[in-house]
């Protein structure tokens, strides 16, 4: 029995890591191999050369690295603050509600994540929804509240939303009630039961959802091209720039390599921390 | 953290003896349009073992759930002392409870767990840590356990922590929720017997709730049995064991022979019964009553030998039971009878055999009414 | 312990708040589509669905639908099959790599899908494959592929290995245990994470952004219009776009229960 269970193993994984081997893994290296090649080739027939990495710091591109991180980081803190309550109610108050909740945020998935931030460019506006209304209705017009730093965060929040709900969700429905109960009963305040029981019980939701925020967060280019405006020029764009308008693939695939080195490195060692088992099928 | 005071004592009504550590009066809870508990009322001693038995359904959970706070009472009250508790949330209440699942915080080590209720108290981590080790003693679990996870702890391990966890906490009253109804039979018995002993050596006030009557003889001062929202019968095991107040509690207590019976006055009657006449003068029955005989008190008749009871029955089959013999009998209208015995007492009989059981009034109990 | 009536309804009163800010900017694009004005303001004025009409009749949003109709539906099969066995590896099988499988398995759904599809791009032309709507397929794989594989793997995980091993020791066959118990059995997560490929293909924009080649998605179109100058079929083709979604979705929800009539009625 273990060793059909074995071989079916091998066997059931072959589909899918044949998938990820061959248009994730390979990519990934070839992304690798161009960032050390001399500037402005296009293949990968030359002697290798770190010249990508070095025009990252001459030319400031750490500017770009920086704000990216830094709204990913306010993105998912955010994230974090007000996902907590709901998730909470999911996981323990609401009832039916939880249902029409999950049901209601995951169709917003289904739904082109650009046609979403257009709708907030529509809101958003001067003229649009918000501005637009209020004026009707003799507020003092204003300028609108897009293209700023923000309005871009905001985006970010808005997109990543269930990202960070479903796994605080899950999260949150591993910690016993019994253990919270228990709890109470020898004395915790709401305070003292949220930091000594919950939160760490809920960790690997926790986890998963920061990360998964923060990672997509920091790669993203849609929030800030259509709510940003130019205020900032975020990492993914700059990566984009340089493979389209650039012409300079090394320089992209090195700026592309810094943000997988980062991302890959938060998300190992987050991922290597959480069993995986428990937080898919809470097996004990 | 200490109660507050609500009121500054109980009514004069509701008012007990000096030692009463728990008061219920009037409690009463409803779930929808679903009565858990019917108005209640009870008294607890203080340094009292006190086990409520009750079948699931009963209330008995509702109740405990109530004592320690994590459901809040339709109506009625509980006074811990002269405080009234019942509107302080389970943080506030110096009570704890030892939960089914034990409850046991799997992210913490042994040692953490027995502090944490010290930790919240913002205890120095030194004097908490040697209350801890303290407490690991009292419950024979030896020192380097403190650092130990809760994962390789076994059954009667976590048992022990659970309780060195209540324990740390110090309460005025320790609530046990069936928190031995997962382990096998062997571990029960012994923990059962150490949680007696540990009773005994702490002094403090056990509310312990059971649906084993058995379990709850072995530990209790006094039992209160539940039955459908309300107290059956409330008294010593002895008492209970001997007089049981009604046929559910009767029943409650294993295999245990019942027969209804009538009498007018001076004769008693019952179906399939041959009854000494003039019983019924000697017990003061008059109208229906319930006979509740043990399977010890009856005997295997020899030819010509009497009893005050007697019931004629064909042998159906021999289970043993260790150091004594079970024996199931056929009686009459499709009812079953069971007779316990010594092993030196075994019959000859083959099942199909035709028997004579017989009981005597001093070894049976009677309950008075329908 | 229970919360008490005000936090319950605190919490109701903030879960219907998020909900509603969730959906506002939909119904924002909603209105802005049947508005009449070529340059969109609100309040809107004047109400038309005059832009239904023209997008429905242009050939590009036509082309668009068939190439994302079409990207979408390859993605949902190709998922399914290779998300079912995927399942089984992730949550029922005890196999030596399971842990670096599961670790693989995430690692593409924590990628930043762009750069993603910028290391796609590269390593087409590496390997001198021309980018159309058929890599699009590929880039879409690699991002929903895997959340199939997720999907199935709650459902995997939550059956009891022990009815294969019946089905075993009476008697069947590894193809006929699959086929008798692990196929029935892992059926409603195989149909969710269908319904979840397609959904998740037919919206994609980052992902198609730099695969499509020529061809062009319905996402990407609608980007391309957003950043480089508003088309007042903009809305129009969002609006169509999510009702399209929304009709899949609805079948989707529903169909179970009409199959379930449908057999109850043959076998009465």
């Amino acid at each position: 029995m273990d060793r059909l269970n074995a071989r079916l193993g091998y066997l059931t994984a072959l589909p899918i890591t044949a998938l990820l081997l061959l248009s994730f893994v390979a990519p990934l290296v070839v992304v690798a191999a161009f960032s050390i090649m001399p500037q402005k080739v296009f293949s990968l027939a030359h002697l290798p050369d770190f010249s990508a990495y070095g025009e990252i710091l001459r030319q400031g591109y750490w500017r770009s690295l920086i704000w990216s991180l830094g709204m990913a980081i306010a993105a998912t803190a955010i994230l974090f603050v007000i996902s907590w309550p709901l998730a909470f109610a999911m996981a323990k108050v609401y009832r039916r509600f939880t249902l029409v909740l999950t049901v209601g945020v995951v169709m917003t998935l289904f739904v082109s994540e650009n046609i979403r931030l257009f709708g907030w460019v529509l809101t958003l506006m001067k003229g649009g929804l918000i501005e637009g209304y209020l004026r009707s209705w003799g507020f003092a017009g204003f300028d609108g509240l897009l293209y700023n730093v923000p309005v871009i965060v905001f985006g970010l929040v808005y997109v990543y939303f269930p990202f960070m709900l479903f796994p605080l969700a899950q999260g949150i429905a591993m910690v016993p009630d019994d253990a919270r109960e228990a709890a109470v009963d020898l004395g915790a305040s709401r305070w003292q039961l949220l930091r000594e029981v919950e939160l760490p019980l809920a960790a690997p939701g926790i986890v998963i959802g920061c990360l998964l925020c923060f990672v997509l967060s920091a790669g993203a280019i849609a929030e800030s091209k259509l709510l940003g405006g130019q205020a900032v020029i975020v990492m993914g764009d700059e990566v984009e720039t340089a493979f389209t308008y650039g012409q300079n693939w090394p320089l992209g695939a090195a700026l592309a390599m810094v943000l997988i080195a980062i991302i890959g490195a938060v998300a190992l060692f987050s991922v290597s921390r959480v069993d995986l088992d428990a937080m898919f099928g809470g097996r004990k | 953290m200490r109660p507050n005071v609500l009121e500054a004592s109980a009514p004069a009504a509701i008012k007990a003896p000096a030692r009463t550590i728990l008061t219920i009066a009037g409690l009463e809870k409803t779930f929808d349009d679903f009565t858990a508990l019917h108005g209640i009322d009870l008294h607890v001693q203080d340094g009292e073992f006190l086990t409520i038995v009750g079948p699931s359904g009963s209330g008995k959970t509702t109740l405990i759930r109530l004592l320690v706070g994590m459901e809040t009472p339709t109506s009625g009250s509980i006074w811990l002392r002269d405080q009234r508790i019942d509107e302080l949330p389970p943080n506030k209440r110096p009570t704890c409870m030892v939960f089914q699942s034990l409850a046991l915080f799997p992210h913490r080590t042994v040692g953490e767990n027995i502090e944490f209720p010290l930790k919240i108290r913002g205890t120095p981590a030194a004097e908490r840590k040697a209350r801890a080790l303290e407490l690991l003693t009292l419950l024979r679990l030896p020192p380097d356990y403190y650092s130990k996870r809760i994962q390789q702890c076994s059954g009667g391990e976590r048992q022990r922590v659970a309780l060195a966890r209540a324990l740390a906490f110090d309460p005025e009253i320790l609530f046990f929720d069936e928190p031995l109804s997962a382990l096998d039979y062997r571990l029960r018995k012994t923990l059962e017997k150490e949680l007696k002993d540990l009773h005994a050596r702490t002094g403090k006030t056990f509310i312990y709730i059971t649906h084993s009557l058995e379990e709850a003889m072995v530990m209790s001062d006094r039992i209160a049995i539940m039955r459908a929202g309300r107290f059956e019968q409330i008294a010593t095991p002895d008492e209970i064991y001997a007089r049981p107040v009604s046929r559910f509690v009767a029943g409650f207590m294993g295999e245990v022979n019942l027969f209804d019976v009538t009498a007018d006055g001076t004769d008693m009657a019952g179906s399939g019964l041959v009854i000494r006449p003039g019983l019924a003068a000697e017990t003061g029955l008059k109208g229906p009553g319930t006979l509740v005989v043990r399977p010890e008190a009856v005997r295997f008749l020899d030819f010509g030998e009497a009893a005050d009871f007697q019931i004629q029955g064909v042998l159906h089959a021999e289970y043993a039971l260790g150091s004594r013999l079970q024996y199931e009998i056929d009686l009459a209208d499709d009812r079953k009878g069971t007779v316990e015995v010594l092993r030196e007492q075994r019959i000859t009989g083959k099942p199909g055999t035709d028997v004579r059981l017989g009981w005597d009034l001093s070894s049976c109990h009677l309950i008075k009414g329908a | 312990m229970k919360p008490t009536a005000v936090t319950r309804a605190l919490l109701l009163g903030y879960g219907i708040l998020v909900l509603a800010i969730l959906y506002l900017p939909i119904v924002a694009v909603g209105f802005a589509s049947v508005s009449k004005a070529r340059y969109l303001t609100f309040p809107i004025r004047r109400y038309a669905f005059d832009w239904y009409g023209e997008a429905i009749a242009s050939p590009t949003v036509s082309d668009l639908l068939a190439t994302s109709l079409r990207v979408a539906a390859i993605v949902t099969v190709i998922s399914m099959v290779a998300g079912f066995f995927g399942a089984l590896a992730y949550a029922r099988y005890q196999w030596r790599y399971r842990r670096l499988f599961q670790k693989l398995i995430l690692l593409p759904i924590f990628f930043p899908q762009t750069v993603l599809g910028l290391a796609l791009l590269i390593w087409f032309n590496a390997i001198g494959v021309t980018p159309t709507w058929k890599t699009a397929v590929i880039a879409h794989l690699v991002w929903i592929g895997p959340i199939a594989t997720l999907v199935i793997a709650i459902r995997a995980y939550s059956f009891d290995p022990a009815l294969e091993e019946a089905a075993r020791d009476m008697g069947c066959t590894t193809w006929s245990v699959m086929r008798e118990v692990t196929i029935p059995l892992l059926m409603p997560g195989v149909i969710s994470a269908g319904l979840f490929a397609f959904l998740l293909s037919w919206g994609n924009f980052p992902l198609s952004l730099f695969t499509t080649g020529a061809d062009s998605t319905l996402p990407e179109w609608l980007y391309a219009k957003m950043v480089s100058g508003y088309s007042p079929l903009v809305p129009t083709v969002g609006m169509l776009s999510v009702a399209a979604s929304a009709l899949l979705l609805a079948i989707g929800l529903t169909l179970p229960a009409l199959l379930r009539l449908l057999r109850g009625q043959t076998t009465d």
